[in-house]
């Protein structure tokens, strides 16, 4: 594969570097607003238009070296999904900027840019092009990515709208894993598959990592995120808490959701103390329930 | 590929001129054709593949409406009558209308696709870093491949109506109407598609819009007969600075070449030109300001 010439002066400076990271979501502002909404409200007398900014992320700044396996924590809706976006350059910052030396496979979302009415044939040679394979490359790793996948091979002809959501998974996981780009962002897709597909997975991302990939992962595994990675990323509150090894993030992370835990407790406690005057038995709303 | 240069590319949004920024674009676009190439691929196999008889079908469409219209337009309400006598000698109204209707029957599938064209593209774009524009581009360059195949249909009627081959028409009218309907539709698609993703009812006004062109662009009548009716002189100029007005009658102007009945006049001919292009910059500029919004929004 064609490797960028003058930035990856091979070890030499980091392959991501992020500075003063920063995005913003409008809430209520041109979020997914009708015309017939705008001409009703106006532009100008939306109530709450100013000061809503919502920024998941801001000053985030960060560098990951090649070869690093980097886990980023967090609660969820602190960013990192959003960080990993921005990263992988789908998402534009609105403060800083982030420059990546290399290409980037995408684990983000396995089936983006299968068509249903194609095979699934048709599909792994029109999505590895997309993502810059060549179709002598494709020709070559076929059997590879269909084997991975465990497609059936009466199956491999059929359009991808009569595959399971299951084996869609796997194929754009077997066909994304088989790019050579220096740089991988992997995102929640570890929990795919059964327990034999996901040996598979780890064994694919072992042997990944083991040829000085670099490699930033997102998850709530705390198994996986401590078998793959060699630092942590927490971020809290839209920030970054934490630039650690892997162990000392979970910690961090861990302590926080305890304590977080303990809050509502004592919140929940109160609150029934409080309902068991007026008789009003709606607390059947506890949010955040992630490992 | 070239890695280096596209991260020159894409850093290149920052530093200032507008000229560089739009140059380095191209640029990132021009090195990402090959995806373009590829989803125009994809969508014309998923639409001919759906069914055995695939072109049959698409071509059959237009057709039977062009019978419709020749009944209702031609024999009913005789707007043949706006077509100079001699005209009627190389292959007539029938002529005139097929000559309008095919490539009709493209732009009005890509006016209609066009504010999806981000949209249906969600996933890919928000996993995968690539120049957004291709996506609207690749719609456009599919709607022009089934342009494409509707010439041969186009000439068969020619041959078989006895329409006449000119010079003038060949070089000067048909290169004209495809370059300016294609530019036309690619800006209207850039701009299209990124406004539908942030006011989603945009979709609907397009087919409502739609339809007012479809009639307001002459297409079913010689444009002379507005222009030779008695309504007032404002409403003329009006009805010429619809820039498909001038588009579609060069598309018949290819066949019916020297008759200045049928020809675009000097404002219709002006504003096709210069709307073509404006819309080319407004819906680039569209795109570009809201690009950053859009990513957030898919």
């Amino acid at each position: 594969m064609a490797q960028p010439s003058t930035y990856t002066t091979d070890g030499a400076g980091p392959v991501i570097e992020a500075k003063g990271l920063g995005v913003k979501f409008a809430v209520n502002r041109r979020r997914k607003r009708s015309l017939r909404e705008m001409f009703i409200h106006g532009s100008k007398r939306d109530p709450n238009a100013e000061g809503d900014d919502f920024w998941p992320l801001r000053d985030v700044s960060f560098e990951i070296a090649k070869g690093d396996c980097v886990g980023i924590v967090g609660k969820n809706g602190t960013g990192k999904s959003t960080l990993l976006k921005m990263i992988a350059g789908v998402l534009i910052p609105d403060e800083g900027d982030v420059q990546v030396h290399g290409k980037v496979a995408p684990l983000l979302e396995l089936r983006a840019g299968f068509n249903d009415n194609l095979t699934g044939r048709e599909n792994v040679y029109l999505v590895g092009s997309l993502h810059g394979m060549t179709e002598k490359q494709i020709d070559e790793r076929f059997e590879d990515i269909i084997d991975f996948a465990e497609i059936k091979p009466k199956f491999v002809d059929t359009p991808v709208r009569h595959y399971s959501s299951g084996m869609k998974v796997r194929l754009g996981f077997a066909l994304i894993s088989q790019l050579e780009h220096p740089i991988m962002l992997v995102d929640e897709v570890l929990a795919v598959g059964d327990k034999a597909f996901k040996l598979k997975c780890y064994a694919a991302i072992d042997r990944m990592l083991a040829n000085e990939r670099t490699m930033v992962l997102v998850s709530h595994s705390e198994k996986d995120l401590r078998r793959f990675c060699n630092r942590g990323l927490y971020i809290r509150n839209g920030s970054l808490a934490l630039d650690t090894d892997i162990d000392s993030a979970l910690e961090a992370y861990n302590e926080d959701t305890k304590a977080e835990i303990a809050e509502r407790k004592k919140r929940d406690a109160a609150k029934k103390k409080r309902a068991d005057g007026d008789k009003n038995p709606d607390d059947g709303k506890s949010e955040g329930d992630e490992a | 590929m070239h890695a280096a240069v596209r991260h020159l590319v894409f850093r290149a949004k920052r530093t200032q001129p507008l000229e560089v920024a739009v140059a380095s674009r191209a640029l990132a676009v021009w090195e990402h054709r090959k995806v373009v190439g590829l989803l125009v691929r994809r969508d014309l196999k998923v639409k001919y593949q759906q069914s055995v008889l695939g072109y049959a079908w698409t071509m059959l469409e237009p057709l039977a409406l062009t019978m419709v219209y020749f009944f209702v337009f031609g024999v009913i309400l005789q707007a043949d009558r706006g077509m100079p006598p001699e005209a009627l000698d190389h292959g007539g109204f029938l002529l005139y209308l097929v000559a309008g209707i095919l490539p009709w029957t493209s732009f009005g599938a890509m006016f209609g696709e066009s504010p999806r064209a981000m949209i249906t593209h969600g996933k890919l774009i928000t996993t995968m870093k690539v120049p957004r524009e291709i996506f609207p581009m690749a719609t456009v360059g599919t709607k022009f491949v089934e342009y494409l195949l509707t010439l041969p249909v186009l000439l068969a009627f020619v041959v078989f109506l006895g329409g006449t081959f000119s010079w003038t028409g060949m070089l000067v009218w048909l290169p004209s109407a495809i370059v300016l309907q294609f530019v036309f539709g690619l800006g209207m698609t850039l701009f299209l598609s990124t406004v539908n993703v942030m006011f989603r009812d945009i979709e609907r006004m397009v087919r409502i819009i739609t339809r007012l062109l479809f009639y307001g662009s002459a297409i079913l009548y010689p444009a002379h007969m507005v222009l030779q009716s008695d309504i007032p002189e404002w409403l003329k100029t009006l009805y010429q600075l619809n820039p498909l007005l001038g588009i579609f009658q060069m598309h018949r102007a290819v066949w019916f070449a020297g008759f200045p009945e049928l020809t675009p006049t000097t404002i219709a001919l002006w504003s096709s030109v210069v709307g073509s292009f404006l819309m080319l910059v407004i819906g680039y500029w569209t795109f570009r300001r809201l690009e950053m919004s859009v990513l957030k929004e898919l």
